[in-house]
């Protein structure tokens, strides 16, 4: 990727080197820790997604590599080379906002061209990689247009061949989808990621939605109050949970409160789910782990009362109260026995995988 | 139903919002204070009158003062001076104004808090009293010539109040605000990461300032120009106090024409030059800004 014309230094020699690296990154404003001691590692080519709810810090971590914001304490390296002096316009950044931030008063060509403009390079030369940046988001012919004049996915795309034209080193993304309806964000995630990964460019990429977590990373950093409580592959993520957080916000799940002894828990339905853990736990179970059969009123084991259901397309989803008084959420795929259960029947619940599920000492 | 009263429709009608009710007060008002005086202006301007024991005795049809006007060396003194003041004026509250509202646009809260006071208090003083303050301030022992003659910079003291910079320093002052808060007003409307995205693709912030913030900002210019130009071109109490009353720009022409001689025709005239001029120079501002906005209606076709 990297010309003789290159507006960016070339990348370090170090083969293994992590593009980009935060070592304790501490950020405070106005007395509240934003970040706390926040370290992740970003490799070669790997899209990486911070992933939180709002006020975890995603955003503010994003905003320190980019340089708007300077961190309180820590180290921010890219290619190994401490970034944090390095002024905003001279990092080998480039950020994607959740607006977009195109110039309403440029044209889409002169939005691309804006950030070789700013670094000298010859004209012929801008209008040449300006096409090039333009074809590959799919945006030839538009180049005349304003940004108003633009569908959101268009302008999106801008926003993206803007900062690809310059070939920087990462690229951060805040949120890109969050502007656009539901149907085309599915569509624009996908698109995304096939051309970051077509490009190798390292990304980083903030989003609140797990969804499109799990669909556009390599790698997710899932945050909770200024620090990473789990960075893994989005398999990892959603199978194996670091913690009840991660088990919580990462795919919907039931916790259910029970007692481990001998290294093991044992749901009511007589399945062990296999433990380190010693005394009071909560065990999540995913709701498509859960197998769910209509049940006659006499019969013993995990029973419960059906109190709601709907159908989300071709999956049907049940809420279970328990005799306990607790509910249970159930996914399945819809079948002939299953559409039989309706609101207020009895059903029999059992575990498909009891090594599916994962307890966590409970709080 | 039983028909309602006359009254009641009425205002019903004028509080609907359909068709040019509601602007119905307005217009009524505007015709009284402004079309109504205006004809009289002209019916003023374009003829004799003949007046005998404060009743018009004749009035016939005539150009005579305004040809009169137009020949005059006077007026053309007049209005070219009139001009230079108000045009040097709109350019001084412009590149002051500028960096104020910039500094609204990147300031925290507590910056644009104080700037917005300091920007709104000298309007809610009078302009009057505001120029009887610069009298204070640069008089022969005002502020100004008693702080340089304290450090020995000048031995006598400088001659600033009647004179021309006298009045270009009020009239600088007193139209600030009136350039400031349209500019603020337009500047602050703009998403405050395109100064973040300008300087992550690697522009500088003078770079930012200049390719970015300031096209962006050229309606609130233009508002703030036209505004500051009109009100400092029609402007007499500014160029009557700092000026010392023998500074004579348009304004205080029409003035003394209307006050002093009696001339009312004549004011009549110079009034109708005053505007016509005006309404020039607008236009002048408003094709400029027109040029500078060009993206903003591209965008919406």
């Amino acid at each position: 990727m990297i010309t003789a014309a290159a507006p960016f230094p070339a990348a370090g020699t170090a083969e293994a080197a992590p593009v980009v690296a935060i070592r304790d990154a501490v950020k405070r404003f106005a007395g509240l820790t934003v970040l706390d001691r926040c370290s992740l590692v970003a490799q070669e080519g790997e899209i990486l997604t911070l992933l939180g709810s709002s006020g975890c810090g995603k955003t503010t971590l994003l905003r320190c590599i980019a340089g708007f914001l300077t961190p309180d304490g820590g180290e921010i390296l890219i290619d190994g080379k401490d970034t944090i002096p390095v002024p905003v316009n001279r990092r080998s950044v480039g950020v994607v906002f959740q607006s977009y931030a195109l110039f309403p008063h440029l044209t889409v060509a002169t939005n691309v061209g804006y950030g070789l403009r700013m670094r000298g390079v010859p004209a012929t030369e801008i209008g040449r990689r300006v096409a090039q940046a333009l074809q590959t988001v799919s945006l030839t012919g538009f180049e005349e247009r304003y940004p108003a004049q633009l569908s959101g996915g268009q302008q999106q795309r801008v926003a993206i061949a803007r900062v690809l034209v310059l070939e920087p080193r990462v690229l951060l993304l805040d949120e890109p989808f969050n502007a656009l309806d539901a149907k085309l964000r599915g569509t624009m995630q996908m698109e995304m990621r096939q051309l970051i990964k077509r490009l190798g460019i390292t990304a980083i990429f903030v989003t609140h939605d797990q969804e499109e977590a799990l669909t556009m990373s390599d790698r997710i950093a899932v945050m909770r109050a200024g620090r990473i409580e789990q960075l893994d592959t989005p398999e990892a993520v959603f199978d194996r949970p670091a913690s009840a957080y991660v088990a919580d916000f990462v795919g919907a799940s039931n916790f259910w409160n029970g007692l481990a002894s001998q290294g093991r828990v044992v749901l009511p339905d007589g399945q062990g789910v296999p433990t380190a853990l010693d005394g009071e736990v909560r065990v999540m179970l995913r709701p498509h782990n859960v197998l769910i059969e209509p049940a006659g009123a006499d019969q013993a084991g995990w029973r419960g009362n059906v109190r709601f259901r709907r159908h989300v397309g071709a999956l049907m989803e049940y809420e279970v109260e328990l005799s306990d008084g607790a509910s249970l959420r159930v996914v399945a795929l819809r079948d002939e026995t299953l559409a039989r259960i309706d609101v207020g029947d009895r059903v029999a619940l059992g575990l498909r995988d009891p090594a599916a599920c994962i307890a966590f000492p409970r709080a | 139903m039983t028909r309602r009263p006359l009254l009641l429709r009425l205002v019903d009608e004028l509080l609907s919002g359909r068709g040019i009710w509601p602007a119905v007060p307005a217009i009524v008002v505007l015709v009284v204070v402004a079309v109504i005086p205006f004809g009289v202006l002209l019916s003023l301007g374009f003829s004799d009158i003949v007046v005998s024991r404060g009743v018009i005795v004749s009035q016939e049809l005539s150009l005579r003062h305004l040809t009169t006007a137009l020949a005059d060396p006077l007026y053309h003194t007049t209005f070219r001076r009139s001009l230079t003041l108000a045009l040097t004026t709109t350019f001084f509250c412009s590149l002051l104004g500028f960096p104020v509202a910039y500094l609204f646009l990147i300031g925290g809260p507590w910056v644009r808090r104080i700037i917005l006071v300091l920007t709104i208090a000298p309007i809610l003083t009078s302009g009057i009293v505001r120029t009887y303050a610069w009298i204070v301030i640069l008089g022969g022992r005002g502020v100004v010539n008693a702080t340089l003659m304290e450090f020995g910079l000048i031995s006598q003291p400088l001659r600033i109040i009647n004179t021309h910079w006298a009045v270009l320093i009020g009239m600088v002052q007193i139209h600030l605000p009136i350039m400031i808060l349209p500019l603020i007003a337009v500047m602050s409307r703009h998403d405050s990461r395109l100064e973040e995205a300008s300087a992550n693709l690697g522009a500088s912030r003078l770079a930012t300032l200049r390719t970015i913030i300031l096209p962006l900002s050229v309606p609130g210019l233009g508002t703030g120009a036209a505004l500051v130009f009109t009100l400092s071109y029609t402007t007499f109490v500014v160029p009557q106090l700092l000026g010392g009353g023998n500074y004579l720009n348009a304004a205080t022409m029409v003035y003394e024409q209307v006050v002093y001689s009696l001339e009312w025709s004549k004011g009549a005239v110079t009034a109708m030059i005053l505007m016509a001029t005006c309404l020039a120079v607008l236009l002048v501002f408003a094709w400029l800004t027109h040029i500078g906005t060009r993206w903003t209606r591209v965008a919406q076709r």
